[in-house]
């Protein structure tokens, strides 16, 4: 049997510049894998070596994702291979494009009864990919997966929802987006980065792949830059925590906020 | 695939649609409703005053509301409305999935300005985690959109039956157990003053100091995101920003978070900010009204005191 | 993956993937050792900030071609010294044509340009490990009983070398460790403050009076540092400004201020206000920077470890430019050399590895070093930050300002100047001669 998980080798807007216009410009923040995915591999890993399954680590995106810095990235946080669709016409592709080619990509890997993915990416921060893939899958699809193991013929499985903690055992294929603190990935050492170079890894043409076409498409009217809000910016030196207290309480009765 | 001028609701066991519907209505008179889930919960968008109800029939004992996702997405797909609104949370994502992915159609998330002009949609979204706006138009089908669920409001409009459409749930996900929380979700959104911690906080047994502020004030409990996960001092429906709640308070006070974006997007409409942290350089005090520059443990039990004494 | 305790997993561990590590480990993959170059951010140059001026001829030794092919920002053909005073800026132009054919000096920002440099080590067949952190090294004794390297930790996992390259930058955590450098004293090190600020292309052409893929340097003394000892620097890029102070750590513990105050101090003045208008902060930070010059040149070499580029101490301050980079890749060409050489002869010893040193005396690294080895004591000279800016200033004031007066004559006008000014005579004098020597 074998285990995908879907990570995205993706920047964190957080560096990003915002032009005055609102375009976005990513050209100095650095792409690693994204903040949550780690979560998935080491859920994968630990479930893996529980049940004898091989995990397959499976990104898409743009040519800039296949770089040997990302392939190592990747293959030192427990895969036992990697296949990649590294190709320009995805550039700034939607999640439901992304999902599209994650699916044909999962299919051809065969054998797979498991997707794991993070819970949001860095970059678009929607948590939706992975839900959409499991639609194109005709899967289940649960997000807010916070515990993963193998049990009679299937999985257990527990959800974190508003209401509390809900358990489920899932007995045919099914995509899983984890919760960000489902468990403490592992950090690389050099024997790891070093065995990823051996791990191997193929790159998909996106020509091979058979993606149904996108039946909606966006038109971007324009972009803007969200107003940096106008606050006032009044910094009061702590040094004294009495004497700033004060200043701070009689600003905001000043201002009325208290 | 020609779409209509309708526009469509979904719902997944989650009957706090209001904010759907109204946003709905923004785009046409009359709505339609799919609901996943107990019977209840299709009489509940019943009260919430939409124009009809499509249910999928009563879920077998232990079968996920996220098991009809196919099934949700087939009875869109025939209606062809020309938008379809669903939650940004929980199963919501998961509906909205099954119908961006049979319909090939983008999810749009993020959403802060719908708009109908003839038979097109505008849709105007905040992109990546916040830092950008962009305004498209949709062609060519369906919008898929998603938004906040918002509250339960009381009942509206006429009631209308519940109609009931034959399912065909996935079988492969069984229910087996449900530990409850032991406090209700709170909603931070109706607060006026919020005082929130991050992870300048040294121990969960400190976190008395910022109660203790936060009774002083007047102000409801809230924290980075770090806090409410991986130590779990304070519980995760407490956590301000992109992955937590976006609140509009009077005055947000934030103690020892540094004020990175995935953060601040959620207070970016707070009338008043005010920051403590101990390094000067903290991107906070870029982003705040006032600051103190100064360790918490000191500048909190200070401004409590400060706060009782009378003006 | 087991190792044998005696067989070593690569010919050469280098650690650090800034210049002086990845050129080393290019050059020694080029020749067919087997290399790895560890770095510890997620990418190289990630943990190197924002960029500087690169006298880049001794790069073109390495990489003929690195012109058209590394992401150089703009070659440098105009290089400004402005003398600023609390209200007014005196500037030396030197531009001319020359200074680009052959091209002497290239701005880069380190974020783009160190990711070219691991990149070319890694296609030449090096192994690059992003994401370590090196905690240690591993010694044992040698044949003779003399402590030698023989890899490095990290976390849980080791590796192991025939010789190991401490290129760790500045701090060298890895040299301190066997005792190759002593803690440098304060005044051997400055603090430098570093941003990018984005500017139009069009405003940069227009304000620096560039064009093309021309760029200009500015080096800035005098009311730039809130006295404390050091300068300014503002370089232009393709579509963005490095600018920055660097001030000497022992004068900044003095004056009570802190770095970031004496930045902000150096971006708002009005002398530089006219370059930096409708600029976009989008980078920042601060590094220390080795300015001890030769007297801070510790050991470089022991028993299976060589050290190189500013983890030696190879920097110079000269008042006016801050040099690191170019010194870095002279000793990384020194060191591949001495340990291709070392490898080959099986002698990874101490004295096996003597050839570095003596590459290092020999090439324009230790030549320059010495002949700037004044530097660091002129600068330690208190009146170069704060009065003499204003005396020059006071000087040009009044020999270019036509306000019908008749012109003075030059040497008139500066001791009118320095009566008004808080400098005697004798002390300019004096350190004017040790300044000549020391630039
Ligand atoms: C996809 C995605 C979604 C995310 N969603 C969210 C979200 O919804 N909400 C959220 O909050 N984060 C979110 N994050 C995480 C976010 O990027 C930051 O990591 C997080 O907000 C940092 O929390 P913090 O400010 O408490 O911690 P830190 O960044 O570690 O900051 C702690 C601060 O405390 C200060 N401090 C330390 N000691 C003291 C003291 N004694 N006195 C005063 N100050 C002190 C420090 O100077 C520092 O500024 C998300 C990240 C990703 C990738
Ligand atoms: C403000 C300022 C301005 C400057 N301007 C210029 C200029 O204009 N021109 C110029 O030529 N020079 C300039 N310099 C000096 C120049 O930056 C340095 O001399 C040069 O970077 C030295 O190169 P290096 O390869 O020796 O070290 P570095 O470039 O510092 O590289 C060391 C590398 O080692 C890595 N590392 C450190 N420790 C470990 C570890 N334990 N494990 C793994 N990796 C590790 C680091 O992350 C880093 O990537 C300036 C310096 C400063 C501070
Ligand atoms: N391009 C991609 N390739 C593979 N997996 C992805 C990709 N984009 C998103 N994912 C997965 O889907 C999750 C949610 O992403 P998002 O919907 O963008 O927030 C991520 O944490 C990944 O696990």
């Amino acid at each position: 049997m074998t285990i995908v998980v879907a990570y995205k080798w993706a920047p964190n807007p957080q560096d990003a510049a915002v032009r005055s216009e609102g375009t976005v410009d990513f050209t100095r923040a650095k792409s690693t894998i994204s903040e949550y995915d780690p979560v998935a591999f080491e859920l994968a890993r630990r479930v893996a070596d529980s049940t004898g399954a091989q995990v397959v680590g499976v990104t898409v995106g743009d040519a800039s994702i296949d770089t040997s810095l990302a392939r190592k990235a990747a293959l030192s946080r427990g895969l036992d291979r990697l296949v990649i669709v590294a190709d320009d016409r995805l550039v700034g592709a939607d999640s439901t494009r992304l999902a599209a080619v994650l699916a044909t990509v999962v299919r051809r890997i065969g054998d797979v009864d498991l997707v794991l993915a993070g819970e949001s990416s860095v970059d678009v921060t929607e948590g939706q990919v992975a839900m959409t893939l499991a639609g194109q899958l005709g899967w289940l699809g649960l997000n807010a997966v916070s515990s993963v193991s193998a049990s009679d013929g299937g999985y257990a499985v527990e959800r974190d929802v508003p209401s509390g903690t809900v358990s489920m055992v899932v007995t045919g294929p099914a995509v899983l987006a984890t919760t960000a603190d489902a468990v403490l990935p592992r950090v690389p050492g050099m024997k790891d980065i070093l065995g990823a170079a051996k791990k191997p890894v193929e790159v998909l043409s996106l020509d091979a792949l058979d993606v149904p076409s996108a039946q909606v498409t966006l038109t971007t009217l324009s972009t803007s830059r969200p107003a940096a809000g106008n606050r006032q910016r009044v910094i009061i030196d702590g040094s004294d925590p009495t004497a700033a207290a004060a200043e701070l309480v009689g600003a905001l009765r000043a201002a009325k906020v208290l | 695939m020609n779409a209509s001028s309708q526009t469509w609701i979904v719902v997944a066991d989650d009957p706090a649609v209001s904010g759907l519907v109204v946003a709905a209505r923004i785009l046409s008179a009359e709505v339609t409703a799919v609901v996943a889930g107990r019977r209840a919960t299709a009489e509940s968008v019943v009260a919430a005053g939409v124009d009809r109800v499509l249910w999928l029939g009563e879920p077998a004992e232990g079968t996920p509301v996220e098991a009809y996702a196919p099934d949700v997405a087939r009875t869109v797909a025939a209606g062809a409305p020309g938008a379809v609104l669903g939650s940004s949370e929980g199963a919501g994502r998961v509906m909205l999935g099954a119908i961006a992915a049979l319909l090939q159609a983008p999810g749009l998330s993020g959403v802060t300005a719908l708009e109908r002009d003839g038979n097109q949609i505008g849709v105007t979204r905040s992109v990546f985690g916040g830092i950008a706006e962009r305004r498209d138009l949709v062609t060519g089908g369906t919008a898929v959109i998603a938004l906040a669920g918002g509250e339960i409001s009381d009942p509206t409009g006429l009631a209308v039956p519940v109609e009931e459409v034959t399912a065909n749930a996935l079988t492969t996900g069984r229910l087996t157990g449900l530990r409850p929380k032991e406090k209700a979700p709170v909603n931070l959104r109706a607060a006026r003053t919020v005082v929130a911690v991050g992870r300048g906080l040294k121990a969960k047994d400190d976190l008395a100091l910022i109660t203790d502020l936060a009774d002083a004030i007047g102000g409801e409990l809230a924290c980075s995101r770090p806090l409410a996960e991986g130590v779990h001092w304070i519980a995760k429906d407490r956590n301000i920003g992109i992955s937590g709640q976006q609140i509009a308070p009077e005055l947000y006070v934030a103690i020892g978070i540094s004020g990175q974006l995935q953060h601040m997007v959620g207070v970016r409409d707070a009338d008043v900010i005010v920051a403590v942290n101990s390094d000067k350089d903290a991107l906070i005090f870029k982003q705040c009204d006032y600051g103190i520059v100064g360790d918490l443990y000191t500048v909190v039990p200070a401004l409590t005191a400060a706060l009782a004494a009378k003006p | 993956m087991t190792s044998d305790a005696t067989e070593p997993d690569f010919d050469v561990i280098v650690v650090g993937a800034g210049l002086a590590g990845s050129v080393t480990a290019y050059r020694l993959a080029e020749r067919g050792l087997s290399v790895v170059l560890i770095e510890r951010g997620d990418v190289p140059g990630s943990k190197n900030l924002s960029g500087g001026v690169l006298y880049g001829r001794v790069l073109e030794t390495v990489f003929p071609d690195y012109l058209d092919e590394a992401p150089v920002e703009r070659r440098v053909t105009r290089h400004v010294t402005t003398f600023l005073t609390p209200d007014s800026a005196v500037s030396l132009d030197y531009s001319a044509d020359g200074l680009a054919e052959p091209v002497n000096a290239v701005t880069v920002l380190r974020a783009k340009f160190d990711v070219w440099l691991a990149g070319k080590a890694e296609e030449a067949g090096a192994f690059l490990m992003p994401g370590v952190r090196v905690d240690s090294l591993l010694t044992e004794p040698g044949p003779d009983g003399a402590a030698t390297v023989v890899g490095v930790r990290a976390g849980d996992d080791e590796l192991r070398a025939r010789v190991v390259v401490a290129a760790d930058g500045v701090n060298s955590f890895l040299a301190r460790s066997v005792g190759l450098r002593p803690k440098p004293p304060t005044n051997h090190l400055a603090v430098g403050v570093k941003a990018v600020i984005r500017l139009p292309r069009v405003d940069i052409e227009s304000r620096f009076g560039v064009s093309g893929d021309r760029g200009a340097a500015h080096a800035i003394v005098g009311d730039c540092t809130l006295g404390i000892g050091g300068g300014g620097f503002l370089y232009t890029n393709t579509e963005s400004l490095s600018l920055g102070v660097v001030l000497r750590l022992d004068d900044l513990l003095r004056s009570g201020h802190t770095a970031i105050e004496a930045f902000e101090h150096f971006t708002q003045h009005p002398g530089l206000a006219q370059y930096l208008r409708g600029g976009e902060l989008i980078e920042y930070g601060s590094h220390l920077v080795a300015e001890g010059g030769y007297p801070m040149v510790g050991e470089v070499a022991m028993n299976g470890m060589l050290v190189a580029g500013e983890a030696a101490g190879l920097a110079i301050n000269s008042g006016l430019t801050v040099r690191g980079m170019d010194l870095a890749i002279g000793s990384a060409i020194a060191a591949s050399d001495a340990i291709a050489e070392a490898v080959a002869s099986g002698d990874t010893s101490e004295a096996g590895l003597a050839g570095y040193r003596r590459r290092l005396d020999e090439s324009f690294v230790m030549q320059d070093m010495r002949t700037y080895a004044r530097a660091p004591k002129f600068l330690e000279r208190p009146g170069m930050y704060g009065p003499y800016g204003e005396l020059i200033a006071d000087v040009l004031h009044h020999a270019f300002s036509l306000d019908g007066t008749p012109r003075q004559h030059l040497l008139t006008v500066a001791r009118h100047a320095l009566k008004r000014s808080p400098v005697a005579l004798r002390q300019l004098i004096s350190d004017g001669w040790a300044g000549v020597r020391a630039l």
